[in-house]
């Protein structure tokens, strides 16, 4: 790795680690603009964050080292994976052959250690956020792998940089392709990073949360860790979406940002738009509705058949 | 080589002081050090023969052993060297839960007496060259660990669950008496080293393979063969449940392995066959396992899992010996070979963590414990250890090797193209899927043991510094194998070039970006070091107080209300309710006021009670029908023994 591709991969990086709240706040202004509210200003999730910086830390008695460890194991691992993924031709800063297993499995690194740290504190609230988090996350698993593994084996490549970078679009197929792989990322993204219609960020009752509840007895910097690592993590989703219509640039450098650019935006206003018109599933139907994910990841393998 | 003789005598002379010892304390510190300096002293040699030595074969004749009884190839000496590395923490552990016994009062000769017995039996099997000096060590080795599993024989489950043991064993070596019989009388010797059949043997070949599969397959405890697993390792004292998990399902892998260099190339059918059997294994295995609340009976489950993880890197890499394709040959049977190392070290960190947990709170059901990890924070940190490596994820070692089965399935799909990419890439959501599930149960089981309140109050809470040795040995080796996996790789593939894939030219499994990766591990750790350091510092700058958890204003919480086990595990089991027999039962009594209710769920293992179960039934019903060998009398069982040796040894004897 010559220092140019160093200096992009840590360019990218700490693009995407400075730009994921703003990501959230794109996404919570436009919902506020939809159903005709004025909204908080676009730059909250960074006020936000700085203001939990700024508070005193409180844990529950009955907590152990798993919660003190937890929220930066958590950081780490979501900011190691937000490392592997590229933003426009520039080469990340972790790329090999097989990333993308280490991908899936490094955010199984943050999940498993937020369950923990959700079971920590051993009261029912967190323990039902945390059974949930573990069911849904088994289905979430595959639907990665029958989306992004696809695309991997149609292109013979197993890094995600040149996963995506093998996607031609000269073959009809392909398009459909792609058309559906976002669609089953998109899922993907709202179920992994807990948003309408799998989970309500917004709701006030304890029972219906998942991601909420689980760090409900977290303030201070834990929290501040947390929520860092969820607008990440929604970040990378959005990012893993972005990067299927990449080669729409056509091998371009500056129009491929543009793409990121404006697939972010139409990302975040489908969020919105989603989190607007519908209202959160039951509880019991969510796996339903991750099995029509899953069906769409068979979808996929089907059109990849007759795309060979 | 000639130490290892050496290293087994010192072994064994850890019975004469079992037998001349009257003090038992006595007896048992001295019988450890000579199993400890002998596990060692054999250990040394294998591990300098397994990276320095290329022609690992030596003279025995000097000694008077005919230099074909045994055979120091490097498939062996992987094995040999797996049963001695773990063989020396477990008997580490060994020495405190023996004195444990010993403070209770209890005769402690048969464990002593057994155990060194078994250590002895599975070096032998693995360094055995002679079927029939084999089927003797295997036979040694199964009865000893049967004989040390029925330590505590006074209660009722041990009786029937060892009985599953022992009835398993006697099927797995009448099959491999017919396995090696018809080997020997293919190739006329009794040598492994001389065994060999080529796939043009027909029907003769899909035999082989199918008793091999059985017998082998039985011992580790594949799908429809593992169900005296979960009855067995429960009710064995926890040394015996960590070797057997650890060490013996793995010399059933150890045969599938020979019986592929005896037998090859293989077809692709059975490469597939042995990917979809290991698959079932590892999803229901897994599965069942969330469903427990027997901590032993949970983690046999979860060597059902990883038995079927090592499954698949072998149909793998009997696919690519179907095509030839040494890449793919390389990765899948490099990673079955890796994870079985892995999973001998984790599985048996994680059954000796449950003995101390069961030493110390008298009970397996994990839905009685809770808030260990504020009683040893150390051991839960060790134990935290092992549930993140055996749950595959990274940095740890459970990846490394799960990570060289992933590519296995990428090269598969490159390298034969055609239907194989499709296939392979269900078999990766599959394996995904594994290591989800492996995901919530480890959850699932470290924080209802570890975390929250103690549900039941624990008296007393008290882990020798043994333990932590032993312990910690293990919890080293998962992370020294997942920082730091190149040499172990290395090791794996050359064990594969000497014993499977002669003049190996792939280099497939060493060109994986291992120095990459490593940086990678390396990057989290010093991430997590230096984040840590900065919370550190902000909590020390905006300060950090402890106060009781939300409760929404309600301050009477109790232990009792805490997430159980039951509850966490609910909406994943009741989604295959009925492969997996999951049933519920709530008993309440609603008045006017609420009365006390009874709330019961339990997971039936389907395959257990659907379909073996009702057979094994109606074939003791039938036997019993017909009273053909309905004594009461000892002496006619002798006799009908007796009798059906000498038709066995007319057979042979006609036959040669």
């Amino acid at each position: 790795m010559d220092l140019n591709s160093l200096a992009q991969g840590i360019v990218s990086l700490l693009a995407i680690l400075v730009l994921a709240p703003l990501f959230s706040g794109l996404v919570n202004k436009q919902k506020a603009v939809f159903t005709a509210r004025i909204g908080a200003p676009v730059a909250q999730p960074y006020y936000e964050l700085r203001r939990l910086l700024r508070k005193e830390t409180i844990n529950a008695g009955t907590a152990s080292f798993i919660s003190d460890i937890s929220p930066v194991i958590n950081l780490v691992a979501v900011v190691i994976a937000a490392a592997m993924l590229p933003i426009g031709f520039t080469k990340p800063l972790i790329s090999f052959e097989g990333d993308i297993i280490l991908f899936a499995y490094l955010l199984g690194l943050a999940r498993f250690f937020q369950i923990l740290a959700a079971m920590d504190i051993g009261s029912s609230f967190e323990g039902m956020g945390a059974a949930r988090e573990a069911t849904f996350a088994v289905f979430a698993e595959p639907i990665f792998f029958f989306t992004i593994g696809s695309v991997a084996f149609a292109g013979d490549f197993t890094s995600i940089y040149d996963i995506y970078h093998s996607i031609r679009l000269d073959n009809v197929n392909y398009i459909v392709f792609i058309v559906v792989c976002s669609i089953s990322v998109l899922i993907l993204a709202v179920t992994e990073c807990s948003r309408m219609p799998v989970d309500d960020p917004n709701t006030h009752l304890e029972l219906t949360m998942i991601h909420e509840v689980m760090i409900l007895d977290n303030s201070g910097v834990d929290l501040f860790l947390y929520q860092y690592c969820s607008y990440v993590k929604l970040f990378i989703y959005a990012i893993l979406e972005a990067s299927l219509f990449y080669p729409l640039a056509v091998q371009n450098y500056n129009v491929a940002i543009i793409i990121f650019i404006v697939v972010i935006m139409v990302l975040a206003t489908a969020l919105a738009a989603v989190e607007t018109v519908t209202a959160r599933f039951k509880l019991k139907n969510v796996p339903h509705y991750l099995l029509f994910a899953t069906a769409i990841g068979v979808l996929n393998l089907l059109i990849y058949t007759f795309t060979k | 080589m000639d130490m290892f003789f050496y290293s087994l005598a010192i072994q064994l002379s850890a019975l004469v002081a079992v037998v001349f010892l009257r003090n038992s304390r006595t007896a048992s510190a001295v019988a450890h050090l000579l199993l400890l300096a002998g596990l060692i002293s054999g250990f040394v040699p294998t591990l300098s023969a397994l990276f320095f030595s290329d022609a690992p074969l030596l003279d025995f004749s000097v000694y008077g052993i005919p230099d074909s009884l045994f055979r120091f190839d490097a498939l062996g000496l992987y094995f040999l060297g797996i049963v001695q590395l773990v063989a020396i923490p477990t008997t580490i552990y060994s020495y405190s839960s023996v004195r444990h016994y010993i403070d209770k009062g209890k005769s402690i000769k048969q464990m002593l007496v057994f155990y060194p017995i078994l250590l002895v039996a599975t070096q032998l099997t693995v360094a055995s060259n002679h079927s029939i000096l084999f089927l003797v060590c295997w036979e040694l080795m199964s009865t000893s660990a049967y004989l040390g599993m029925i330590f505590e024989k006074e209660k009722g489950d041990v009786q029937t669950g060892s009985f599953y043991y022992l009835v398993m064993n006697h099927v797995v070596v009448f099959i491999l008496y017919v396995f090696f019989f018809l080997l020997h009388h293919q190739s006329n010797s009794w040598l492994f080293s001389d065994f060999h059949v080529s796939p043009d043997a027909g029907g003769l070949f899909i035999l082989l393979y199918v008793l091999s599969l059985t017998a082998f397959g039985m011992k580790s405890g594949f799908m429809p063969f593992h169900v005296w697993l979960p009855r067995a390792h429960p009710i064995a004292p926890t040394v015996f449940s960590a070797f057997l998990s650890g060490i013996i399902i793995k010399t059933g892998i150890y045969g599938i392995f020979r019986t592929f260099q005896f037998l090859n190339p293989t077809p692709e059918w059975l490469g597939w066959f042995v990917l979809a059997v290991s698959m079932v294994s590892a999803i229901f295995g897994v599965w069942y396992a969330l469903a427990q609340h027997d901590i032993k009976r949970l983690l046999a489950y979860h060597s059902v899992e990883n038995i079927g993880i090592i499954g698949i890197g072998i149909g793998i890499g009997f696919i690519g010996s179907a095509y030839h394709s040494p890449p793919v040959q390389v990765l899948g049977f490099g990673g079955a070979l890796l994870h079985t190392l892995n999973h001998a070290v984790f599985k048996s960190l994680l059954f000796i963590g449950s003995g101390v947990i069961y030493q110390n709170l008298g009970t397996r059901n994990i839905e009685l414990m809770g808030g260990i990890a504020r009683r040893g924070r150390f051991f839960a940190i060790l134990f935290l250890i092992g549930s993140v490596a055996i749950s595959g994820i990274p940095p740890l070692n459970g990846f490394i090797s799960e990570f060289i089965i992933f590519n296995g399935f990428f090269t598969t799909a490159r390298e034969l193209k055609n239907y194989y990419p499709l296939l392979m890439l269900v078999s990766t959501v599959g394996l995904a899927f594994v290591g989800g599930l492996a995901v919530a149960c480890f959850t699932k089981i470290n924080s209802i043991m570890f975390l929250g309140s103690e549900r039941k109050e624990i008296k007393h809470f008290h882990i020798s510094p043994y333990d932590y040795l032993s312990l910690g040995i293990l919890a080293l080796l998962c992370s020294v194998i997942g920082f730091y996996p190149q040499p172990f790789v290395r090791v794996t593939n050359s064990v594969l070039s000497r014993s499977f894939i002669p003049g190996n030219a792939s280099s497939a499994l060493l060109d994986i970006n291992w120095f990459y990766i490593g940086l990678t591990f390396l990057a989290m750790l010093a991430g997590f070091i230096l984040i840590y350091m900065w919370k550190r510092f902000i909590n020390g700058k905006y300060g950090r107080k402890i106060s009781p958890a939300w409760g929404c204003g309600y301050e009477g919480l109790s232990p009792r209300m805490q997430y159980t086990a039951s509850s966490f595990a609910d909406q994943l089991n009741s989604i295959s309710k009925s492969a997996l027999g999951y049933h519920k039962k709530i008993k309440s009594q609603s008045e006017a006021f609420p009365a006390k209710n009874k709330f019961k769920s339990h997971a039936d293992d389907f395959v257990d009670s659907k379909i073996l179960l009702p057979w094994f039934d109606k074939f003791s019903s039938f036997i019993s029908r017909i009273e053909l060998f309905n004594y009461s009398d000892i002496r006619y069982y002798v006799a009908f023994i007796l009798i059906i040796i000498s038709i066995y040894s007319l057979i042979g004897f006609l036959w040669i």
